[in-house]
């Protein structure tokens, strides 16, 4: 990689110094919002942080002080540049202003921050296993645009089984449910070649489909088939103690914790063993890994297969980790964006992570700007968490390639 | 090979829209075929249901009135028929395959069908329509709105005087009129009893000045009811009123996870009857009797009459109510039916 680097650098580093340039009016138009927008109101803003303790930020001159400092990095970007500092300069200018953001609504109130994390977590789990089923599929050539129907699927299959049989049969339902609608994926695109964004769409009305009628139908006249217990949050023993990074992320049900398992092991897997290697050479260049000796279509099928069961626990995550039941259309498009998170990700496990975590954070800020005095009205309010998206996704990642021959059928001829 | 493909692709499709169909719309052909009895050989006529987003199934508003025309399949002699919309796209092609059908009374269910139910009861002036949650619009329209403001004001005033943390909170579905008017009574009747007792008691969810607050911009999602529930019990709300049809199940769920930290109030139905494995979560269910309008609006029509008329259902005539589902002290009991007597004649604004 480095050697190729090396040979197309000065086209790169235009490239580069052009994002270099939009990172350096990015910091400069954050701070000055922060001084004209975010400035605007006196008073103190409450952070309660645990029920015993609240943080107070003043919010005016927190936020001219940010802006100020956002205007000199800014300033600084645009001169000099932050070279491989840019990203973590960019994050934390980020954060900041979020804080500031917050600070600027909860002025004269409070609210609880901690609660906000929790939620922002929580929120994001099913888009995480989501995206973690798109990348494995992706990354071996196979479009997988059908996240939606896989988590509505086994959403529907885990509450089901979950209620006859409890929530741990309820698992494995959503997991059977996810993997037979990953191999009607498989089996289309890979053995019968049908345009791959085709064989996703009909899954997605597949499955809201099926699931609506069997909802109206059979789960109506029988509501015991869709009541079950869900899981609680378990607190881990010594991590949850820490003071409110316990309660974030280690005071959440088994599908969060699954959710950080699922991406450390992706990453790891996917660029440390053979099998990444494979995986990732059958997405690229399937011919050269053919001609190696890779068994393109076996493996394929069983990467298709292994996302299934990864977004099934996804969908399980509804009836057994949240609400206890099935409701039509319960996922309401998280599968969606799951699939902007792959893309937001640069189809990287840890990207995704951190592009679900920025949908999850809207979503939460959304819902405690709420219940704050701010002016703004409710409905712009829900609508923000996919115009953050919309922003994060055009305005920051630029260009992103994906694997090349994703959506190409192979031929081993 | 390449043809044999294409066709398995085709029969796929064809089968994956005709099951999409049949979820949308299925719900009442078996029991439209077992109306159909001896006694009677001629139906008093076509009773026909279009429902919003939230399906038959949705333990609350459209499932009620559902019920009511069930009730009126029972008593009146009529064959009902109902088709669900999933999404906003089905209102028109679903009230238009009513009217093709011949249908005496088309029943909209929900504010969200007002502008097609207007539409269609003006290109079609020979069908009999009512909508629920709405004026009349057209002189073929019974319009039935609930003043359930009235009934909310109660269920503010039950929960400012039993809250143990001080704060209450409430959430909507969709910022529209029929849902902020609960939203609205339950804030008066906190701020109501605030004033009475001198109480503080706190609002999460609705401000009345701005006539905005929490919403979670759809009925159908239960994980948006947990989250905002759990949200609001962040901010130390105990007793929290969802107006969002099934996204208030997500609510109750999370009422259960809390371990009797928080409580529910049920919205439209007695949700400790209708969602009774979670009863002890409700302390109380706002009604709407929506159930027995659409019952009234059916006899209208089979009686030749109705058309340009509103049915508004109140604490008066029982159109709307409190169930209340926990025990509460009788000086509180008494302090609500001296309320309730005061919003009949008028002394008690409720909005």
């Amino acid at each position: 990689m480095s050697t190729v680097d090396a040979v197309v650098a000065p086209l790169i580093s235009a490239e580069q110094r052009k994002q270099a340039r939009s990172v350096g009016f990015t910091l400069v138009v954050l701070g000055i919002v922060a001084a004209f927008v975010l400035g605007n109101r006196p008073g103190d803003a409450g952070f309660k942080l645990v029920d015993s303790y609240i943080f107070v930020i003043p919010a005016q001159p927190f936020a001219r002080i940010l802006a100020l400092v956002l205007i000199a990095l800014g300033a600084a970007q645009l001169l000099k540049g932050f070279g491989k500092w840019t990203n973590v300069v960019l994050s934390i200018a980020a954060a900041t202003f979020v804080i500031s953001f917050l600070a600027w609504a909860a002025s004269g109130g409070s609210f609880s921050f901690t609660g906000m994390l929790q939620d922002t977590v929580t929120r994001s789990v099913p888009i995480i296993l989501g995206a973690i089923a798109g990348i494995l599929c992706e990354r071996s050539g196979i479009i997988n645009i059908a996240i939606e129907g896989q988590l509505l699927g086994s959403a529907f299959a885990g509450a089901v089984v979950g209620s006859l049989f409890g929530p741990w049969a309820g698992i494995l339902g959503a997991i059977a449910m996810g993997v037979g609608l990953s191999a009607i994926l498989a089996v289309f695109s890979i053995r019968y070649r049908v345009d791959q964004v085709i064989v996703g769409f009909a899954i997605n009305f597949f499955a809201l489909g099926l699931t609506s009628f069997l909802a109206a139908r059979v789960l109506t006249e029988h509501p015991d088939y869709n009541i079950l217990s869900p899981l609680r949050p378990i607190a881990l023993p010594l991590l949850s103690d820490i003071p409110v990074i316990g309660v974030v992320l280690f005071t959440q049900t088994l599908f969060a914790y699954f959710a950080y398992l699922a991406v450390a092991i992706a990453t790891w897997s996917l660029y440390h063993t053979k099998w990444g290697l494979r995986t990732r050479a059958i997405g690229e260049y399937p011919k050269a890994a053919g001609t190696l000796g890779v068994d393109v279509i076996k493996l394929r099928y069983r990467n298709v297969l292994i996302a299934g069961a990864v977004a099934g626990v996804g969908g399980a995550w509804w009836p057994i980790g949240m609400v206890g039941r099935f409701d039509q259309n319960i996922t309401n498009g998280r599968g969606f964006i799951a699939l902007a998170a792959v893309i937001f990700g640069r189809w990287h496990p840890v990207g995704a992570l951190s592009a679900a975590l920025v949908f999850g954070l809207a979503e939460a800020i959304q819902l405690k700007m709420s219940n704050l005095d701010t002016g703004i009205p409710s409905e712009f309010l829900l609508m923000a968490p996919y115009l953050v998206t919309l922003v994060v996704v055009a305005g920051f990642v630029g260009r992103s390639r994906g694997p090349k021959a994703a959506g190409q059928p192979y031929d081993a001829q | 090979m390449r043809k044999q493909t294409m066709k398995s692709l085709a029969v796929g499709l064809v089968a994956v829209f005709a099951l999409a169909a049949c979820g949308g719309s299925d719900t009442a052909s078996d029991t439209t075929a077992a109306v159909v009895d001896i006694t009677q050989p001629e139906p008093a006529g076509l009773a026909c249901e279009v429902t919003d987003t939230g399906g038959v199934d949705d333990k609350g508003f459209n499932q009620i009135a559902y019920e009511g025309l069930l009730q009126a399949e029972a008593s009146l002699g009529v064959t009902i028929e109902v088709l669900e919309s999933v999404s906003d796209a089905d209102y028109a092609p679903n009230l238009q395959s009513f009217v093709d059908k011949g249908c005496n009374i088309i029943i909209t269910v929900g504010f969200l069908l007002a502008d097609a139910t207007k539409t269609f009861a003006e290109a079609n002036p020979t069908v009999q329509f009512a909508i629920v949650d709405s004026n009349t619009s057209a002189a073929n329209v019974q319009g039935l709105p609930f003043a359930t403001d009235q009934p909310s004001f109660l269920a503010g005033y039950m929960a400012a005087a039993t809250t143990q943390t001080g704060i209450v909170g409430t959430f909507g579905g969709i910022n529209i009129p029929p849902v902020s008017i609960f939203m609205q009574g339950f804030a008066k009747g906190v701020e109501y009893h605030n004033a009475q007792k001198g109480t503080s008691v706190k609002l999460l969810g609705w401000d009345m000045a701005k006539q905005d607050g929490t919403f979670a911009g759809n009925f159908n999602s239960l994980d948006d009811g947990r989250n905002i529930a759990k949200s609001q019990s962040d901010e130390g709300a105990d007793i929290i009123f969802p107006v969002a049809g099934p996204v208030g199940h997500g609510s109750s769920a999370f009422a259960m996870e809390s371990g009797g930290k928080v409580k529910i109030i049920g919205v439209d139905v007695d949700m400790s009857v209708s969602n009774a494995t979670q009863a002890e979560v409700y302390v109380g269910s706002v009604l709407k009797k929506i159930d027995a309008a659409v019952f009234a609006a059916v006899g209208n029509v089979l009686n030749g009459e109705g058309g340009g008329t509103d049915y508004l259902g109140t604490l008066e005539n029982g159109g709307v109510g409190v169930a209340i589902t926990s025990t509460i002290t009788p000086e509180l009991q008494a302090e609500l039916d001296a309320i309730t007597a005061g919003i009949i004649d008028g002394s008690i604004v409720a909005n």
